[in-house]
């Protein structure tokens, strides 16, 4: 018994001091009830007579009925569930206790808490033995139901992935249960020694239980409390709507975005039919995206959603419901139909545009050199609506991430281009086995890399290589050519990763090469070549002809590195 | 390559090992200096050889009192020292580290103490167990805002000007006088009562004494001492008149037949101690003058004892 006290002092004090970590001061509470439990039950055992005994007895209520009612505030404090620990409900929670103990203090004057009372003797000791009144047995019965009702979330915990709180949750079950195992037996009269109850004695299993969830499992230290509010605070804040159905497809959940977006009043949607609620309800599919998006408003500020649907299931797998997230679409379509305009604009009119000026110089009477200055300005523009099409189409290309394309015949194509537009380039192409496939995004990237080092050459004997490798699920495409070189504030401009009005690039051939090559999932270099010139290389995962997503670009920009050091090469 | 020689020392050399020994033997003696210092475990053997009075001047039986009270002790001041490590951080840095360095283990060996002072205590009865709980409960409201933790603010105990001693020299004198006594379960007497009053009077220097050397300490926290009030001198003064009252009631209590003339002058060599230490009070290093003061039970406990060796 004096084990039980020390043990249970110490893990008080050392509950007490971790305030106000959650489950703290409840946990406190309960080790304070188990000690005055034991010493008073000390106290009957050493007292003379029976009016001491009773009267001890009596007391010993007083810590009695404070556990059960710690116990289960610690269980949903420590738990997370703090919304239930409010002053009216620990009030609801003590009206038994608080009967019980005016009751054992006022001498049961109508035997509600005890019908008989004696002393009998055991092994040479004089013993209280009581027999349990009506009251005894509602006050039994409600701490063993609050006992139930405080194992019920810790029980949750036991099959956590985390230690710690594996630990500390058997920790505690086992420091209760032990003293509870040993009053119910107690109670049935399975102990030997009559009027001996050994619950307090068990107090010391408890003690050393909490003792060992405090140090060694951190209990109080480490608690699982934020799991539970967090989930539901991820749910109601995410920027996405979603509505939760059950298997009958009525909804039983929504947060404030859901209600935004479908501009229903979420208590008087709870429990309707999810096709009242959610536009095309009957089309979206059991799992996964849907092919067609819904609208909300009219117009073109209407906006658009896709619907995403989860399963739920539960432990077993069995189906609980689904969740409908709903994701705000409408600037990406946005972007798109302006891009499919400005494509328009640079396919047709621009070139159309520059077709008349070309036509009309040659009918001007001026001097030669000034029409062929005209022409030349026209033939720029035309370059450049041609670069803005294939950022157009990178862009395009990028959006279907699926397609993919042979990285033999894109080099091919682009060998085939060079010598049909610059007959004068000599373009070696040297690659190493079977290269596999790339996504389709990178043809125009290749195309662009390749012509840029045709065309921007004006040395005698104009020279391109082209070596492909393949290794790790990676091609590695590096194009060398022997001509002026790309200029250092050009690659500072992609290094930088942003332009600005006094500090940009002179086109968009390079930003076409580099924005490509990070939509492929991959990594570009520009570097000097030795001996004069310039080294690109595109590192790239290759993916499969089905066209499986290659790996996520990564964070630190657009995956470019622009460097003047020959070893590069 | 050339490798460095390594040194002889198959042959035992009697110097080196004894200075080697001499040499454990001070920094483990030293270690266990600060920690029977800084831990204020010394605090609790001096509360031991306090109890030890009382029994002497009650004559009270042998019974566990003293470890009860020497545990109590030591639980509460060693959580005091990590409660007010950082305060301290002023006014005694070499405390407050050490504090700080070992604040796990000491609030453990803290709540162990206590946990073994309660469980000792049950074996006295319900008064014993009733008094072994007061300095704890009386710690916690002492230094803990439990009023604003309930949503009330009130001002801690601690910081109210006299109070904050009071609440302590009446918390020690209680548990001092009742516990042997309540263990024992001997009648109280009029003798209680003087005891009672000695050893409230004096627990009242004791805590007294050391807020001189808190002063700015105290005062960056809103602490209300008689030195951060009054200042020291005033606080010498102030002091001398408590050890005045308490030879009166000494005095009083030998004339009237309460206490022996033997233990009425054993307790007159203490106060003339007391007296010394209050002299010197803001005149030499306060922290050396802390412990002094703390000591005078021992100067009590020899002048109690030594008649008896002698004898």
């Amino acid at each position: 018994m004096l084990v039980t006290i020390v043990v249970g002092t110490t893990a008080a004090l050392l509950a007490w001091r971790e305030r106000p970590e959650p489950g703290a001061t409840p946990l406190a509470a309960m080790l304070a009830g188990q000690v005055w439990w034991s010493v008073f039950f000390v106290f009957e055992l050493r007292a003379p007579t029976l009016a001491r005994k009773v009267f001890y007895s009596n007391v010993q209520w007083v810590g009695v009925v404070v556990i059960p009612v710690a116990w289960l505030l610690f269980a949903l404090e420590y738990t997370g569930r703090d919304r239930y620990l409010r002053r009216r409900y620990v009030a609801l929670l003590s009206v038994v206790p608080a009967v019980t103990v005016l009751l054992a203090l006022t001498g049961d004057p109508y035997g509600l808490l005890y019908i008989e009372t004696s002393l009998v003797s055991e092994e040479g000791t004089a013993a209280l033995r009581r027999v349990g009144g009506p009251w005894f047995w509602v006050a039994t019965g409600y701490t063993y139901l609050l006992g139930l009702f405080g194992s019920i979330p810790l029980l949750g915990l036991v099959r956590s992935d985390a230690l710690p709180f594996r630990g500390q949750s058997l920790a505690l079950l086992v420091g209760t249960l032990a003293p509870w195992a040993g009053n119910a037996l107690f109670l049935v009269g399975a102990v030997p020694m009559d009027g001996i109850d050994p619950t307090p004695v068990l107090f010391a299993v408890s003690g050393v239980a909490y003792l060992g969830a405090i140090t060694r499992f951190r209990l109080l230290g480490t608690s699982p409390s934020p799991k539970h509010r967090a989930g539901r605070l991820v749910f109601e804040r995410m920027r996405d709507g979603a509505v939760v159905v059950d298997r009958h497809d009525r909804v039983v959940d929504m947060n404030d975005r859901a209600a935004a977006v479908l501009d229903v009043d979420p208590s008087a949607a709870l429990g309707v039919p999810a096709a009242e609620v959610v536009p095309n309800y009957c089309q979206l599919p059991a799992e996964g995206q849907s092919s067609r998006h819904f609208s909300t408003g009219e117009g073109i500020n209407a906006a658009r959603y896709d619907a995403t649907v989860t399963a739920v299931s539960d432990v077993h797998g069995e189906p609980l419901g689904r969740v409908v997230a709903f994701h705000d679409v409408s600037d990406h379509l946005r972007r798109q139909q302006r891009l499919e305009v400005l494509n328009r604009v640079l396919r047709h009119n621009i070139r159309t545009e520059t077709n008349l000026i070309h036509g009309n110089a040659d009918l001007i009477d001026a001097e030669g050199d000034r029409v062929e200055a005209v022409k030349e300005g026209a033939a720029r523009i035309e370059t450049v609506s041609d670069k803005a099409r294939d950022a157009i189409d990178i862009f395009e290309r990028g959006r279907r991430s699926a397609d993919a394309v042979a990285l033999s015949s894109v080099l091919r194509e682009c060998v085939e281009r060079v010598h049909e537009c610059y007959p004068d380039v000599t373009v070696d192409c040297e690659t190493d086995g079977e290269l596999g496939t790339v996504p389709s995004v990178l043809t125009p990237v290749l195309h662009n890399v390749v012509e840029n080092a045709a065309e921007h050459n004006p040395a005698a004997d104009p020279r391109v290589w082209i070596r492909a490798t393949r290794a790790d699920g990676e091609v590695r495409v590096r194009v060398a050519d022997d001509g002026p070189g790309i200029a250092d504030y050009e690659r500072a401009v992609l290094r930088r990763g942003n332009e600005t009005a006094l500090k940009h690039g002179s086109g968009l051939g390079l930003w076409l090469i580099a924005w490509g090559t990070d939509m492929a999932g991959g990594e570009l270099t520009i570097a000097d070549r030795e001996g004069g010139g310039t080294v690109v290389t595109a590192t790239v995962p290759t993916v499969d002809a089905d066209g499986d997503e290659p790996a996520t670009p990564t964070d630190d920009g657009d995956g470019v590195s622009a460097t003047s050091d020959p070893s590069a090469e | 390559m050339s490798h460095e020689p390594e040194q002889a020392s198959s042959e035992y050399d009697p110097d080196r090992g004894r200075s080697v020994v001499v040499d454990r033997l001070t920094r483990y003696g030293e270690l266990a200096g600060n920690a029977l210092l800084y831990s204020s475990a010394y605090l609790a053997v001096i509360a031991t050889v306090e109890v030890a009075v009382v029994m002497l001047l009650l004559s009270v039986p042998p019974n566990p009192a003293p470890l009860v009270v020497g545990l109590v002790t030591f639980a509460v001041y060693a959580n005091d020292r990590v409660a007010d490590a950082e305060a301290d951080a002023v006014s005694d840095p070499e405390r407050a580290a050490f504090a700080r360095r070992h604040r796990d283990v000491l609030f453990v060996a803290a709540a162990v103490a206590y946990g073994l002072a309660v469980a000792v205590s049950a074996l006295g009865g319900p008064v014993a167990f009733a008094v072994t709980l007061l300095p704890g409960a009386l710690w916690v409201a002492y230094a803990t805002d439990l009023a604003a933790g309930m949503g009330t603010r009130v001002r801690r105990l601690k910081e109210v000007l006299v109070v904050n001693s009071a609440v302590v020299a009446v918390a020690w004198a209680t548990t001092l006088t009742v516990l042997p006594v309540a263990f024992a379960d001997v009648a109280v007497t009029p003798a209680t009562g003087v005891v009672f009053g000695y050893f409230l009077l004096r627990s009242f220097v004791d805590t007294e004494i050391p807020n001189v050397d808190d002063v700015a300490a105290d005062r960056a926290v809103g602490v209300d001492t008689l030195p951060t009030v009054f200042g020291v001198p005033a606080t010498r003064r102030a002091l001398y008149g408590v050890d005045l009252s308490t030879a009166v009631l000494v005095a009083w209590a030998a004339s009237v037949g309460h206490l022996s003339v033997g233990v009425a002058a054993a307790l007159g060599v203490g106060l003339c101690y007391s007296v010394g230490v209050t002299t010197l009070l803001g005149r030499v290093d306060a922290d050396a003058l802390s412990v002094a003061s703390e000591c005078e039970y021992l100067v009590v406990a020899a002048a109690l004892v030594a008649p008896l060796w002698l004898g």
